[in-house]
């Protein structure tokens, strides 16, 4: 790996009552990157973000937060989001943005300014001087988003950023994510939404029962599987049902398989040699969700699913 | 940020969300509708009848009888005050004066508590009073007083009443001490008394932030440490500015008010270590009081997880101040007797006893060695709490309450 690194953990330990919820996690955060942490409930996502943080101790295990050991250290510089939002209710917008900036050392006054400017940036000018308690739940999520961001830190830290948002906020976050790398910023957020981390990083560590399962680009992940041909063939049977390789599932009229380490020619010529008559075929790259299912197994990647659906009720 | 910078961010917050909230109004007018209404029943009971702590007793007797009692009873009304002497109501005789006492007596509308008949020779006390009690005993007194007077009047010996010439002195040993003690004993009410009233405050002022869940924005962003010093001294500065209101108050109605000077004289003795001092030590042993016992309740009440845990251990907390607040004053007066000195060292019970050493004892050192050891405990206090607190409330885990059963038989597990 290359460049700096915003964040280095290795060997990450926390247990809670005497159940090991984070099993000697090793990450590597190149400064700038966007970074993902996907992995279903309960899988250790909090408690490494909580660890890297210095919100808990690990019980085991190093972590350097943009070159310091101890993370309060780099407090000024960090901006962080937990999975359980809070905010004061009865503070305006603009004094609970300002009053997280001042907590990260932005003086109270340049805090009200950026506030209102960030509010006024995302259409939200009017909401200048509304308490918190008057906003919609999403509305009270981008409120404390730009709290983390007021600052204007160098890493922002982000736990399940998505969660609770409708479409329309999901779609402002993503591009605020965007405009923050572009900034020069490494984002780093948990996911249980592999669509999420599959559109906006170029690494990710997918988690699952509190272990890293993989921690690398996005490409590297998908590289793990072989390409996956598709087929539709005219003909049901024929020498040519010989030439598939071993793994290939027959669902419906299709017939999907990796494609074989030779390459797609021999196959071809064999499939056309051996009167298949080929009516489509497609190779395609899997995506992180094959990915993911591949790494992780199809138990993690159900429990993925039902959180997801469970998150969609709720921003529902 | 540094401690005191990051304790600063967060005291700001809670107390401009404190003071420019609509309770604050409440908090600041507990006090003063406490004021209130022990001024009203002070005037009540001022207003009523004098005689009825006393009793009106019915004099039967002749009329040189019943006169010589009366002047006696002028008498010593001069020298002590009209409620200290029974009120008497004379009756004419009837033929049968014990059937007429036991009427008297009977009759709800006059309501005498005693009836005093015969004559100064053979005085006779009827009523439901102990011989040894309150009114016989001042009855004796007035009865006594009667004879001597009408004796030395018969011998034509009566002298008349001279005035005391008084020569005035700054202070006599005897009750400057007793003044001092006393004195000693209002500082440590004062500081008992404010410090309890904000000990429910002091509980629950984590609460808010583990209910709203800002909490773990607080501790991501500055130490525990912080977030717990900031709240105290937030609290710290809502009770000045609450005590400066009511001192405000206080020092106008008593400037402005007759009936506040009726009631509430200055003290002409000073302490040992003078005035100024001993002002300036009661402010700073008032703020290592509420820092120290702050500290403790904030930690306690961190470990709550809501307001009914914080219900369940209000009063074993106000019982633990008031063992505190007994100890303090048991050592005044003591000297440097092992009571005094447990009193003076352990952290708890050290500011309100140290109030009470300025009082009475003209050292300063020793005070600068308490509140250096009192900030010694608050910081101490401060690190175990935010400690506790990160290890059983900063969880991903339900069993966060140091009060839950849960947390005891995972901790037994462990």
């Amino acid at each position: 790996m290359q460049g700096h690194l915003a964040i280095e953990a290795s060997g990450l330990v926390k247990s809670f009552d005497g159940k090991r919820a984070v099993d000697g996690i090793d990450l590597a955060v190149p400064e700038g990157s966007i970074y993902g942490i996907l992995g279903p409930n309960g899988a250790g996502k909090t408690t490494t973000l909580r660890m890297l943080l210095g919100i808990i101790e690990p019980d085991a295990g190093r972590r350097v937060l943009l070159g310091r050991e101890r993370p309060l250290e780099a407090a000024r510089i960090v901006g962080y989001l937990p999975e359980e939002r809070g905010l004061y209710p009865a503070m305006t917008t603009r004094e609970a943005i300002a009053f997280m900036g001042a907590l990260r050392g932005l003086p109270l006054e340049v805090g009200r300014k950026r506030a209102a400017i960030l509010l006024e940036q995302n259409g939200l000018a009017d909401y200048v001087d509304k308490p918190i308690k008057s906003l919609s739940k999403g509305m009270a999520q981008t409120i404390q988003l730009f709290g983390t961001i007021v600052h204007q830190p160098k890493l922002v830290v982000l736990d399940e950023p998505f969660s609770g948002l409708d479409a329309i906020n999901q779609g402002r976050l993503e591009h605020l994510i965007r405009d923050e790398a572009a900034a020069g910023t490494t984002v780093i957020f948990s996911t249980h939404v592999i669509h999420h981390a599959e559109r906006l990083c170029e690494r990710v560590a997918i988690i699952a029962a509190g272990r890293i399962r993989f921690e690398g680009l996005v490409s590297e992940a998908r590289d793990r599987l072989r390409p996956q041909v598709r087929l539709k063939a005219r003909n049901a049977d024929g020498s040519w049902r010989a030439s598939l390789p071993a793994g290939a599932r027959h669902a419906g009229d299709l017939w999907q398989f990796e494609l074989p380490k030779g390459g797609i020619e021999p196959l071809l010529k064999a499939l056309i040699d051996g009167g298949a008559g080929i009516e489509e075929l497609s190779i395609e790259r899997p995506g992180l969700h094959d990915a993911f299912v591949a790494i992780a197994g199809e138990s993690a990647a159900r429990e993925m699913e039902a959180s997801e659906q469970a998150d969609f009720g709720e921003a529902a | 940020m540094s401690l005191f910078e990051a304790s600063w961010v967060i005291a700001r917050r809670d107390f401009v969300a404190s003071v420019f909230s609509k309770t604050f109004i409440l908090f600041l007018l507990a006090p003063m509708i406490l004021l209130g209404f022990a001024f009203f029943f002070s005037w009540m009971n001022d207003a009523q009848d004098a005689t009825a702590s006393q009793g009106r007793i019915a004099v039967v007797a002749d009329g040189a009888t019943a006169e010589a009692l009366a002047l006696a009873r002028e008498r010593l009304v001069r020298g002590t005050s009209e409620q200290s002497v029974p009120a008497l109501h004379n009756v004419a005789p009837a033929e049968h004066v014990e059937v007429q006492a036991r009427a008297l007596l009977a009759d709800e509308n006059a309501g005498y508590s005693a009836v005093l008949s015969g004559t100064l020779d053979r005085p006779v006390l009827t009523g439901p009073t102990r011989a040894d009690g309150y009114v016989a005993r001042r009855l004796q007194l007035l009865v006594d007083d009667a004879r001597r007077a009408e004796a030395l009047r018969g011998a034509n010996a009566a002298p008349a009443p001279v005035a005391l010439e008084r020569v005035v002195t700054e202070q006599a040993a005897g009750n400057l001490q007793m003044n001092r003690r006393a004195m000693a004993k209002a500082g440590q009410a004062l500081v008992f008394t404010i410090t309890m009233l904000l000990a429910t405050l002091l509980l629950s002022t984590l609460v808010e932030e583990k209910t709203n869940k800002v909490i773990e924005v607080l501790a991501a962003a500055v130490p525990l440490d912080a977030v717990f010093l900031g709240k105290l001294i937030a609290m710290l500065g809502i009770s000045l500015v609450g005590l400066a209101l009511w001192g405000g108050s206080v020092a106008l109605a008593y400037t402005f008010l007759q009936i506040l000077q009726d009631w509430m004289a200055l003290p002409t003795v000073s302490p040992a270590i003078g005035w100024a001092a001993w002002i300036v030590l009661l402010l700073l042993y008032f703020t290592m009081n509420f820092m120290l016992l702050g500290a403790l309740f904030l930690g306690i009440g961190a470990q709550a997880s809501n307001i009914r845990e914080i219900q369940t251990i209000s009063m074993p907390v106000t019982l633990l101040q008031l063992m505190v607040f007994l100890l303090a004053v048991s050592a005044v007066g003591q000297g440097s007797s092992p009571l005094a000195v447990t009193a003076y060292v352990v952290p708890f019970s050290s500011p309100m006893a140290m109030i009470a050493y300025g009082a009475q004892q003209e050292a300063l050192w020793p005070h600068l060695l308490a509140l250096v050891w009192q900030g010694l405990w608050v910081a101490l206090i401060i690190r175990i709490s935010s400690r506790l607190f990160r290890r059983t409330v900063l969880k991903s885990s339900a069993s966060g309450s140091f009060f839950s059963l849960r947390f005891w038989r995972s901790q037994g597990a462990a």
